[in-house]
């Protein structure tokens, strides 16, 4: 057999695949702890489900279909409506749409996990379901695409194909993760508000990106803004920290041939966090900082897809049996 | 017990697991047995756990209506009780077979070269000067071994003596193996116990040789080819299949926009790394979309520069361009001839007799006789653009009439066939409906028949039109040693 090598659409489709899966989990997992999170905070105190929208930057696709901003409405935009390009519905069935695309690159069960987890969300998530059965779906869309990204993981070679999987999964989580801590760090009372309502909004915040355990393992502190801010930013060995995706990326794309652009972008986003120490800064500065962030990833994206997905090959030398790699 | 199987056949219709006593046929005692012993409930669950696996694994296929733009995805229709084929008469078949497609391909490449068939008029010029499928791009080619069609599906039926015929040939795109595959797959799920008391011929060897085949197809001196699945794109009703083979065969699918041709007149894949090198290409695109230089310059589906790549032997194009000419359904009546022209043998399976309206008295007895035949024209796939003379009306049947005095080059006829049965789950009971079975032959260094075929069945009671476009669905097919089925525990 010849070397295998990686169609640019191919590797196009599997990172995109790798961002839709991520990004169904994300929202299943914010719309499932904003639910918990209103329970405890009294009805004054809260902002209700608007930040929600804000994290999927969906407020005018959302205003322009729905009248009001409550549970009923938010909750239904964010998980089984497919006129929301970024509903759980539309995401698990890009996600699919992809896998069929990328089906032979992938351990063949692969695609057949997929599919369930597309007709999970077409069966529960769609109408009106009750909130105690959208709770329950909302856990099964997070464990399944955990399911998924794990028996990928274990399953897949660890070729070329896979860090485009893990490219498009690390950029999606990274930035999944800068919104949630915008969102919820806009809040009244994150910022020094009610002492226990505070907490219970960092709290939220650890609890979408399951990071209480490792937080208190790594910190043996209270949950506060600062030090949480730290962790979720900074500290690396947590897979889902801002660090965490950005060793991951750095880690994929030292596993891709022509690296350069890609690469040297993604070591300035390093360099930006270095020098941010996000957890000094206030409200506005902090809203700046995480703007920043979601422009530099954008920039990492456009330099992945300019460098693999969309280029003019250089044209093969006349009479020559194979082309310059 | 679903079934009193003595009132199972109906008079007339050769059924393939039932004789017309309501004993098993030969190889089909453990399966009739085990039918007798599950209850409609217990088979009805074993049909949905069918569906439900199906659906899961993601067989599907995608049809087109009026209504929608897109093509919408269908789970694959599939029915649990399978077909039963002796392994005796199925080493006939395929010889036949390899017969078959021996003969066709030599015609093809004669075609294109010195027409030898022509000049001694075993097959009139005329037929193919007009053939819609014959392409003057094509002519002077050489194709490694001289194979044109290197993977053939033909399509065989059984009429009610028992006789089984060839149906027709698909030379050019043929599909189904996918669903070959799978079926088998998920029998083993449903019927798993069935597995350990038949001695059944696996099928899944098909992959590797399609493997080989395309290997064999390989530009000379290429020792290690690349090669790649050509797909029209997600929205063909084939693409299940296009993804499915290619991922078997551990090669990459590709669409035309991943396809570049060189000044060179080399093909190349658009990769992370920049081009590389293609050199065979299994393409599941008409041979009218594979090259808008050439062909039809709006199509998007190929690529600008094949024909060139391929004419100038730098690209194996499976199957080649051109192939069409051999499976027009005119042509397909000179079959017999084709073969002991090229071969000097007497053809092993038989055509269905057929009368060709371009010659005036067997177009007289098709008018006359329009009510039982069958009339298809040359070059309709999938069940298209044919009549069925016993259930057309009138108006139908006077405008065939029209058309094929219009052009009667383009028509053929046969008597109407009875398409053998299976019993098949419906509704509830055990019905039997007719089928067809589709073996596929693949032509590389040397001949691959594939142990069976696909069985389509025409799922609708009475129906014969086995098209899954059109209300087909399929069954698993068994090629059984019935001497050699497990031994019987000692008393």
């Amino acid at each position: 057999m010849p070397t295998p090598r990686t169609l640019s659409r191919v590797a196009e489709s599997i990172y995109w695949m790798g961002r839709y899966l991520e990004r169904a989990e994300g929202t299943a997992r914010v719309v499932a702890v904003n639910a918990n999170l209103l329970m405890d905070l009294p009805a004054g105190a809260s902002l209700g489900w608007r930040p929600l929208l804000d994290i999927a930057g969906a407020g005018d696709a959302f205003d322009a279909r729905y009248a009001h901003t409550d549970e009923r409405n938010v909750a239904r935009f964010l998980t089984g409506d497919t006129a929301n390009p970024s509903s759980i519905a539309s995401s698990t069935a890009r996600a699919r749409d992809n896998a069929r695309i990328v089906r032979g690159a992938m351990p063949r069960v692969a695609f057949q996990y997929i599919n369930e987890l597309y007709l999970f969300v077409r069966e529960e998530l769609a109408g009106q379901p009750s909130r105690s059965r959208r709770g329950a779906a909302l856990d099964g869309v997070a464990r399944r695409v955990q399911q998924i990204e794990g028996f990928l993981s274990s399953a897949m070679l660890h070729d070329e194909k896979w860090q485009f999987l893990r490219l498009g999964n690390h950029l999606e989580r990274a930035d999944m993760m800068t919104r949630i801590v915008d969102s919820l760090a806009r809040h009244p009372n994150a910022d020094g508000g009610l002492p226990s309502f505070e907490q219970l909004i960092w709290r939220s915040v650890l609890q979408s990106l399951y990071a209480m355990q490792s937080y208190l393992f790594s910190t043996q502190g209270q949950v506060e803004r600062e030090p949480v801010l730290q962790f979720l930013f900074a500290n690396e060995a947590f897979p889902r920290s801002y660090a965490g995706c950005l060793r991951s990326l750095r880690f994929g794309l030292r596993h891709l041939p022509r690296n350069v652009a890609p690469a040297r972008v993604c070591e300035r986003i390093v360099r930006h966090l270095k020098a941010a120490h996000p957890q000094r800064l206030d409200g506005t500065a902090l809203h700046d900082f995480i703007d920043d962030c979601q422009i530099q990833l954008n920039a990492l994206h456009e330099a992945i897809s300019n460098t693999y997905f969309h280029f003019e090959p250089a044209a093969p030398p006349r009479g020559s049996g194979e082309a310059p790699a | 017990m679903p079934i009193d199987w003595k009132e199972y056949n109906a008079a007339g219709v050769w059924d393939e697991l039932i004789a017309p006593t309501g004993r098993a046929r030969p190889g089909a005692g453990p399966l009739r047995k085990m039918l007798a012993r599950l209850s409609d409930v217990e088979l009805g669950e074993r049909q949905a756990a069918a569906n439900l696996a199906i659906r899961a694994m993601g067989i599907t296929f995608s049809v087109y209506n009026d209504e929608s733009p897109n093509a919408i995805d269908r789970e694959w229709p599939f029915d649990i009780i399978p077909r039963l084929v002796q392994r005796r008469e199925w080493e006939a078949i395929e010889r036949g077979l390899k017969q078959r497609v021996a003969a066709l391909n030599l015609f093809i490449d004669d075609i294109y070269h010195e027409q030898r068939v022509l000049r001694d008029g075993v097959v009139p010029r005329a037929y193919i000067e007009k053939s819609r499928e014959f392409r003057p791009q094509c002519v002077g080619v050489d194709t490694p071994n001289g194979i044109w069609s290197h993977v053939c599906g033909s399509d065989l039926v059984r009429d009610h003596d028992g006789t089984v015929y060839v149906l027709e040939d698909n030379l050019r795109v043929p599909s189904g193996v996918s669903y070959m595959l799978e079926n088998r797959e998920v029998m083993k799920r449903v019927f798993p116990e069935l597995f350990e008391h038949l001695a059944i011929h696996p099928v899944d060897d098909y992959p590797r040789q399609l493997s080989r085949c395309l290997a064999a197809a390989a530009p000379d001196g290429v020792e290690t080819p690349r090669i790649a699945v050509l797909t029209p794109g997600i929205h063909n009703s084939a693409y299940f299949e296009h993804s499915y083979l290619a991922q078997t065969m551990a090669v990459d699918l590709v669409e035309g926009r991943d396809l570049v041709v060189g000044d060179d007149d080399c093909v190349y894949l658009r990769t992370i790394e920049g081009l590389v090198r293609l050199h065979v290409l299994y393409r599941r695109v008409d041979d009218l979309f594979l090259d808008p230089e050439t062909f039809n310059e709006h199509s998007l589906l190929g690529a600008p520069g094949l024909m060139r790549a391929w004419r100038a032997g730098n690209v194996a194009l499976a199957n080649a361009p051109g192939c069409g000419v051999a499976d027009d359904k005119v042509i397909y009546t000179y079959v017999p001839d084709i073969i002991r022209y090229y071969l000097g043998e007497a053809p092993l399976l038989p055509n269905v007799p057929s009368y060709r309206c371009v010659e005036k008295s067997e177009r007289d007895y098709v008018l006359d006789n329009l009510d039982t035949l069958v009339v298809k024209p040359a070059n309709e796939s999938g069940g298209y653009g044919l009549l069925i003379g016993p259930q057309a009306t009138k108006r139908e049947r006077a405008r065939f009439r029209r058309r094929i005095l219009a052009n009667p080059r383009n028509y053929m006829a046969q008597p109407m066939l009875t398409l053998s049965t299976a019993p098949t789950w419906a509704d509830g009971r055990l019905e039997p409906r007719h089928l067809d079975l589709r073996p596929f032959v693949l032509s590389g260094h040397e001949r691959y028949v594939t142990m069976g075929g696909l069985t389509r069945v025409a799922l609708r009671k009475g129906s014969t039109v086995v098209n899954s476009s059109q209300g087909g669905g399929s069954k698993d097919t068994w090629v059984v040693d019935s001497t050699a089925t497990a031994p019987r525990a000692r008393r």
